[in-house]
């Protein structure tokens, strides 16, 4: 046999170390951190995570080369950029926490950074905020009232890092066809719905089937403008209240006037743009994305409306300020604030360069990115002000008991069966608090 | 080919081994103390095996052990075992006696029946079929198991673009039969029929290829048999094809129940569990409370009563099969 392998030229010793070579290497590139890391730094490099926020190439490849360019100061850790997928990704934190693996600084979703200060898992950005930022001029470059939807009882749990909107787009060409004049409140928003009805297109267009929760995100929204929300001012369900009942009461109203397209409850996203593309939808109500999802033609006729006055005479809407946050068992804090001030001076290109993420948080990004993009702007000045997160009407800000609603079954339910229209508003309503309550 | 070798082969046919034992031929003695027939130790055999009995207990017993205790707490998913809050049977009692639980558990049971029966009716009925000699037999089979195939995101995307807008292929053949605005995803009682039918559309191939080669383990003899003795088509359908195809039939339905209770993807990908909870089964709800209420107890104990009742559904199956005796 010792013949036989060796005049093949290869011995079971030489298979053996060939698999221990291949076995080593693959240990090692599973031990090197993915995505790359920036240079220099002192002692093992600090964690970041951040999410798809943007088109699927260039918003990566931005990113990475923003976390790149990052050269720490002497004796702080140099930075390691990782992007993590939606899919399943509170599993991804959770289990990243568990076992002692999670980033020092991260994005997530909305609410992400909430669900661990409850555990107290987060070291809060008020040294950042309020030294750092107050003196190099981020701190006041916030758009109005953003940086506080992040406070929590204890401090800064976040810094907002992107926003999604909801408001509502018009189809010039359908609108101007139907004859319909451009809403500013509810009596002429629904006077519009009248006019497009009679051309054949649906006034209210919306989504709310499987993986859409833009349907009841935009039933809450109705609920802010009319001085209501979700939750009080102990941060706890209290949804049965006269002005939702209202405002609720508006929206059946007019999906009982046929102003709303019957399959919308559980229209997916590609279902909903497919009748804009179709022109079934004179409005949508929707983010700030909608265009880009749209075919160039009816790209091109979409407009963002104004903000509507509710009965209550207030305006208002609601979005969700994504955010990025810091653990704090990271083994550099000040490192991890060294990097998080140095991302907020350089994430600038992540906008300008048009990659797709949400719209920026600061005056300054918003007015270099958006110059062109009249749409964008007026969302910026006339929405961002008006709006509300989940919180609203006991707070402004994000908080632990927002993970019950956010893109949650009770709410998922709600809204299918206001968008149905086989309830009252009432019931639906007194249906949400009795889930939410138990969950 | 030698004597011996023809003799040798007689004697395989016959389950004698080469060693001029068989099984019909007992070991003059048996195994010495400590040591197996192979010639091993028991010791030896144990330490063989142990790394994977170890890798098997961990990848699947330490999951389940782990779950039945968040089933006894009240945590979130990132919430530790030591960090939660010891409730016992707490949540179950809250399931139990929650009108959603018994909603999901109503729409499971019949989802699982239609699943199973549906696409055991039209998987044998294609299986009989395809016993025919008909030109392109083997095309019609490769395009039969496609339904089954294709990644299940694929098909609910298609069956969503068929049935999800006014313009979409089925509402627009309804309405030509004057049935206009069939809303089959928004209305509760078409969303359940539509997922049903999605679920037999999947699954048929699977018992089609079941009962093929079920079918194919029948001896044509008896037919001939009772072709002779004057049986009519269904009389041999019930009275040999079904019996002598009970086994894999009843292995089947045991395959398919298991697949039907525990399919997530093919609501969730197409309705959501929705309109309004309509089409949520029990494997939905659980998904529901575990990642989006962060209620990993409640979560867990669905997932321990389905797994439950589907331990005792497959233990009544299984005896039923112990019960068959082919001749």
């Amino acid at each position: 046999m010792t013949s036989e392998s060796k005049a093949n030229g290869f011995t079971r010793r030489g298979f053996i170390g060939l698999a221990g070579a291949a076995a080593a290497s693959t240990l090692l590139a599973a031990c090197s951190p993915g995505g790359g890391s920036t240079g220099g730094g002192t002692g093992k490099p600090i964690k970041f995570w951040n999410m798809p926020w943007g088109a699927p190439t260039a918003f990566p490849q931005e990113d990475k080369r923003i976390v790149a360019a990052y050269k720490p100061k002497s004796g702080l850790p140099a930075v390691s950029y990782q992007q993590i997928q939606w899919a399943n990704f509170t599993q991804t934190f959770t289990t990243a926490v568990a076992a002692n693996t999670n980033p020092s600084v991260s994005s997530g979703g909305g609410t992400t950074a909430f669900l661990f200060e409850k555990e107290g898992k987060i070291h809060y950005a008020d040294d950042v905020i309020a030294k750092v930022w107050a003196s190099n001029g981020i701190k006041d470059d916030f758009l109005p009232g953003l940086l506080d939807t992040m406070k929590t009882a204890n401090g800064y749990a976040a810094v907002p890092y992107n926003l999604d909107m909801r408001l509502y787009w018009y189809n010039k060409q359908l609108m101007d066809k139907a004859g319909a004049s451009l809403p500013t409140d509810w009596d002429s928003f629904e006077a519009a719905c009248k006019a497009l009805k009679k051309i054949g297109v649906y006034g209210y267009g919306t989504y709310s089937g499987a993986g859409a929760f833009t349907g009841g995100h935009t039933l809450v929204a109705h609920m802010i403008n009319n001085g209501g929300g979700l939750f009080d001012k102990d941060q706890n369900p209290n949804v049965v209240t006269d002005q939702n009942i209202q405002a609720m009461e508006w929206v059946l109203g007019l999906v009982k006037n046929g102003y709303v397209d019957p399959r919308s409850a559980t229209y997916t996203s590609a279902n909903a743009y497919s009748q804009m593309n179709a022109g079934q939808f004179g409005m949508i109500w929707d983010g700030a994305g909608t265009p880009a999802n749209v075919n160039a033609n009816v790209a091109s006729q979409l407009v963002v409306g104004d903000p509507l006055t509710g009965p209550s005479g207030q305006k208002g809407a609601l979005y969700f300020p994504n955010n990025i946050f810091m653990f704090k068992n990271s083994p550099s804090i000040e490192g991890s604030e060294a990097f998080l001030n140095y991302y907020y001076q350089n994430m600038k290109t992540l906008w300008t360069k048009k990659t797709g993420i949400g719209l920026p948080p600061l005056k300054s990004i918003a007015k270099a990115a958006y110059a062109d993009d009249p749409n964008a702007t007026k969302i910026i000045d006339t929405w961002q002000p008006i709006s509300k997160t989940w919180g609203a009407p006991g707070s402004n800000t994000v908080f632990y008991n927002v993970t019950k609603v956010d893109g949650t079954q009770p709410m998922i339910a709600f809204a299918q069966s206001i968008l149905g229209g086989n309830t009252t508003a009432k019931d639906a309503l007194t249906t949400l608090q009795k889930a939410l309550e138990s969950a | 080919m030698t004597a011996n070798a023809v003799e040798g082969l007689k004697r395989a046919r016959r389950g004698v081994g080469v060693g001029g034992r068989g099984p019909a031929t007992p070991s003059p003695r048996g195994p010495r103390q400590g040591r197996t027939t192979l010639g091993r130790s028991w010791g030896t055999l144990t330490a063989f095996a142990l790394p994977s009995l170890v890798l098997l207990i961990l990848l699947n017993l330490f999951p389940v052990i782990y779950a039945f205790l968040q089933s006894l707490q009240n945590g979130t998913p990132s919430t530790l075992p030591w960090e939660a809050d010891f409730v016992g049977l707490q949540n179950y009692v809250t399931v139990l006696t929650s009108p959603q639980f018994w909603q999901a558990a109503e729409f499971t049971l019949v989802f699982t029946i239609v699943g199973v029966f549906g696409s055991w009716i039209v998987g044998l009925g294609l299986a009989l079929l395809l016993r025919t000699r008909i030109p392109g037999n083997t095309a019609f089979k490769v395009l039969l198991l496609l339904p089954w195939i294709v990644p299940i995101v694929v098909s609910s995307t298609a069956w969503n673009w068929m049935v999800a807008t006014p313009q979409s292929p089925l509402p627009v053949l309804f309405s030509w039969f004057g049935m206009d605005n069939v809303n089959f995803l928004g209305d509760p009682l078409l969303a359940q029929i539509l997922v049903c039918v999605f679920k037999v559309w999947i699954s048929f191939p699977f018992m089609m290829m079941m009962m093929a080669s079920a079918l194919a383990s029948v001896d044509t003899n008896v037919y001939e048999a009772a072709k002779v003795d004057g049986a009519s088509s269904w009389q041999t359908f019930t009275g040999i094809t079904l019996p002598m195809i009970s086994r894999s039939t009843y292995i089947s339905w045991i395959l398919m129940t298991i697949f039907c209770v525990n399919d997530f993807p093919t609501i969730f990908l197409l309705t959501q569990g929705g309109p309004v909870n309509a089409t949520t089964t029990l494997i939905v709800l659980a998904y529901q409370y575990a990642f989006q209420n962060l209620q990993t107890g409640i979560g867990t104990a669905i997932a321990f009563i389905m797994t439950f009742v589907l331990v005792i559904i497959s233990v009544v199956l299984y005896r039923q099969i112990k019960k068959v005796n082919i001749e």
